[in-house]
């Protein structure tokens, strides 16, 4: 019986290997990368320094939610990307839940152009670039080009 | 011998009956549920992988998942293991993703003593065939039926 486990053993090690390594070659995301699992609740980041007080006004309102629990709100030039994740037991009702939340949105502030997702990536992405925002080397214009990647990644479908 | 009569085989049934070991379904049943949903706490493990490392969203980020588990599943079939937790699991082995690359690589292990042609090639999906074909003919139905219905305006 041992020796049965022992010859497929170099499998497993290569599975395990080429895990570890595809972890350690992409090492960029520190510690927004626990945004995945823990409730992290970022702060508001509006790229150019006019906004903040309107990006505060709409996580504000997204807190109204008591279906969510995380909720990102990222400004740049024109587009304003929320990301949010949904309590568990809530998912079944994802659709929906997106839907009133674009309707609160569109009403409230009819001038901005929103971009909604409920997806963990986004989430993810959106709590690096805030992180990345710190960094006082990091200018707008990347953290622009940044946003519009994350919006697009977002509209992908397949 | 030849002649036996309606009553003697129903007799014979029923003898049979008491005398067959009991399937113990319930305990398949569970073990099944188990191990089955084992497969999906690794699939959703490879899933956060690609989400986390690569540039996969939630909605993007199945597709990868199907094929590395198809993938590993045909590994461990060819190194034997597979047929192990086959056994032990039942069911729980068979329907998720990973008994398709399991029915792949069986088969083709087991004609491989008739060349590589007509034996691995031609009997490769002799199992998995059936899936590939009413998988992708249903699909086609749905994604028609969803089509009109949102043409239609219904949905």
């Amino acid at each position: 019986m041992n020796r049965k486990w022992i010859k497929w053993r170099p499998a497993v090690l290569l599975i395990l290997i080429s895990f570890v390594a595809a972890a350690c070659a992409n090492e960029s995301s520190g510690k927004a990368g626990w945004s995945l699992i823990r409730t992290t609740n970022p702060e508001p980041v509006a790229i150019y320094d006019g906004d903040a007080a309107l990006i505060r006004n709409i996580k504000k309102d997204l807190e109204q939610f008591d279906e969510l629990y995380d909720i990102a709100v990222i400004k740049g030039k024109e587009d304003i990307l929320v990301a949010y994740k949904v309590r568990h037991m809530k998912r079944f009702r994802m659709k929906k839940i997106e839907k009133n939340i674009k309707k609160l949105l569109n009403k409230k502030y009819p001038d901005e152009k929103f971009t909604i997702s409920s997806d963990y990536k986004i989430f993810l992405e959106a709590v690096e670039l805030k992180e990345k925002l710190k960094n006082p080397h990091y200018s707008r214009d990347q953290a622009e080009k940044q946003l519009k990647k994350i919006i697009k990644l977002k509209n992908e479908m397949t | 011998m030849a002649d036996v009569s309606e009553k003697e085989k129903e007799q014979y049934q029923g003898l049979q009956k008491r005398y067959e070991t009991k399937r113990p379904v319930l305990k398949n049943c569970l073990k099944a549920f188990f191990v089955g949903g084992l497969f999906c706490v690794i699939g959703q493990a490879i899933t956060y992988f690609y989400i986390y490392f690569f540039n996969f969203t939630e909605q993007t980020a199945g597709n990868p998942t199907v094929a590395t588990m198809v993938f590993i599943s045909m590994l461990l079939t060819g190194f034997g293991v597979y047929d192990r937790i086959g056994q032990f699991a039942g069911a729980g082995s068979a329907v998720p993703v990973t008994g398709f690359g399991n029915a792949v690589i069986s088969a083709a292990i087991e004609h491989r003593t008739e060349g590589f042609v007509l034996g691995v090639g031609g009997n490769m999906f002799k199992l998995a065939g059936s899936v590939i074909l009413f998988g992708v003919f249903s699909a086609f139905l749905i994604a028609l039926i969803k089509t009109l219905l949102i043409n239609w305006g219904i949905i």
